[in-house]
């Protein structure tokens, strides 16, 4: 009898452990499944189209946008900034060879003890050989991410956290929780809109599932006008729920961008994106 | 004509000594409210309005309005203090939304 209460005792033990201290693999599957389970009409590799992966009326005017998509012009800016030699003679390809590498973006660097995204990446770049870093955000440095993501379409989204690294597993936690934390004057997370909110109306439109988020950056937003960064993204949802917004590549976006992305790996990049 | 014009001095100079003590008493309300801010921004849960508030209260206290300008910051302060209630509950409340 006393062989068998402490069997249980130590399954019960095992299964609390696994449930408050699960992994990003664990995290990333009970994710994937619920919103499959969410959206059973929807593909799975198709929830990298946002919104128009669950609303067919909105995905039918998002396809009649793609015929003529407006990132157009933003990618052939890239392309001409791309090609163009800094001062120094060297050039992005000097640092990311044909550009289409968005899918070793964005991985923990152990040496440096730090989130490197493509965008940081590319202002590092230009440092490095003597020009001056661009505004994160949009403007030129969206464009070059534009050409970038455009030539990386169709790569496999494959975040890596070191299991032998406890700060990569502990920036990985942190950006977890920013995502699931309550802030702002509204008292929102980011779940709450993008996960059990998902599908649902704010006033004229549907919430988007928070699976394949990260897929298709930078994105021509018809609200803004003009291409933009996912931590501008970032900075607008926070704004939305009337929390500050923190600055694109802080290290609280970098590590929500780590997290998330962590999210959707297998699925595939498909950027530079069109959205409302 | 003596007597009336000290009267109007005396006057004068209890205002004067009035209005600089309202905007004393406005000045170290605005800095509390400041510094408050700068704690729920310290934890990273600064609200959106915040710091607007605290220009308006500013700008209203420039423009006379003291009233006006000390409700601006009894709710700039009112908002910080909200903000580090949040962020210590959330401490304790994120993980129970983590989708499992």
């Amino acid at each position: 009898m006393k062989k068998h209460v402490a069997a249980l005792m130590v399954l019960f033990a095992a299964a609390s452990w696994s449930m408050l201290f699960a992994g990003p693999e664990d995290d990333r599957m009970a994710f994937e499944k619920y919103f499959t389970s969410k959206f059973p009409e929807t593909p799975k590799h198709d929830f990298i189209n946002g919104i128009y992966s669950i609303d067919p009326p909105s995905r039918e005017q998002w396809l009649e946008i793609e015929e003529f998509p407006p990132y157009e012009l933003s990618i052939d800016a890239g392309r001409s900034a791309w090609e163009k030699p800094f001062a120094n003679g060297k050039g992005y390809a000097d640092c990311f060879g044909d550009g289409a590498v968005r899918g070793q973006y964005p991985y923990w660097d152990s040496g440096r003890k730090e989130i490197i995204t493509m965008e940081l990446a590319i202002n590092e770049c230009r440092e490095a050989n003597g020009e001056e870093p661009l505004k994160y955000g949009k403007g030129k440095l969206a464009d070059i991410s534009a050409y970038m993501s455009f030539m990386s379409r169709g790569q496999k989204i494959n975040v890596i956290i070191p299991e032998d690294d406890p700060d990569a597993l502990a920036a990985y936690e942190r950006g977890k929780q920013f995502y699931y934390s309550k802030r702002g004057q509204l008292n929102f997370a980011c779940i709450d809109c993008h996960g059990s909110g998902s599908g649902n109306l704010v006033r004229a439109d549907r919430l988007s599932p928070a699976l394949g988020h990260v897929s298709h950056w930078p994105v021509y937003r018809s609200k803004w006008g003009n291409m933009g960064t996912l931590h501008r993204r970032f900075g607008g949802c926070n704004r939305q729920v009337r929390a500050a917004s923190f600055k694109p590549q802080s290290p609280q976006y970098r590590e929500l961008e780590l997290f998330l992305t962590y999210m959707s790996n297998g699925l595939e990049y498909n950027g530079p994106g069109a959205r409302k | 004509m003596m007597k009336k014009t000290i009267l109007l001095s005396v006057l004068a100079l209890v205002l004067s000594f009035s209005q600089v003590s309202a905007n004393a008493e406005f000045e170290a309300a605005w800095k509390a409210a400041d510094e408050k801010r700068m704690e729920a921004a310290a934890v990273g849960y600064e609200w959106r309005d915040t710091k607007k508030f605290l220009k308006q209260a500013k700008e209203a206290a420039e423009q006379g309005d003291l009233d006006k300008a000390m409700k601006l910051v009894a709710k700039a302060h009112e908002q910080s203090e909200d903000a580090i209630t949040q962020q210590a509950r959330e401490v304790h409340l994120w993980s129970s939304r983590v989708i499992r």
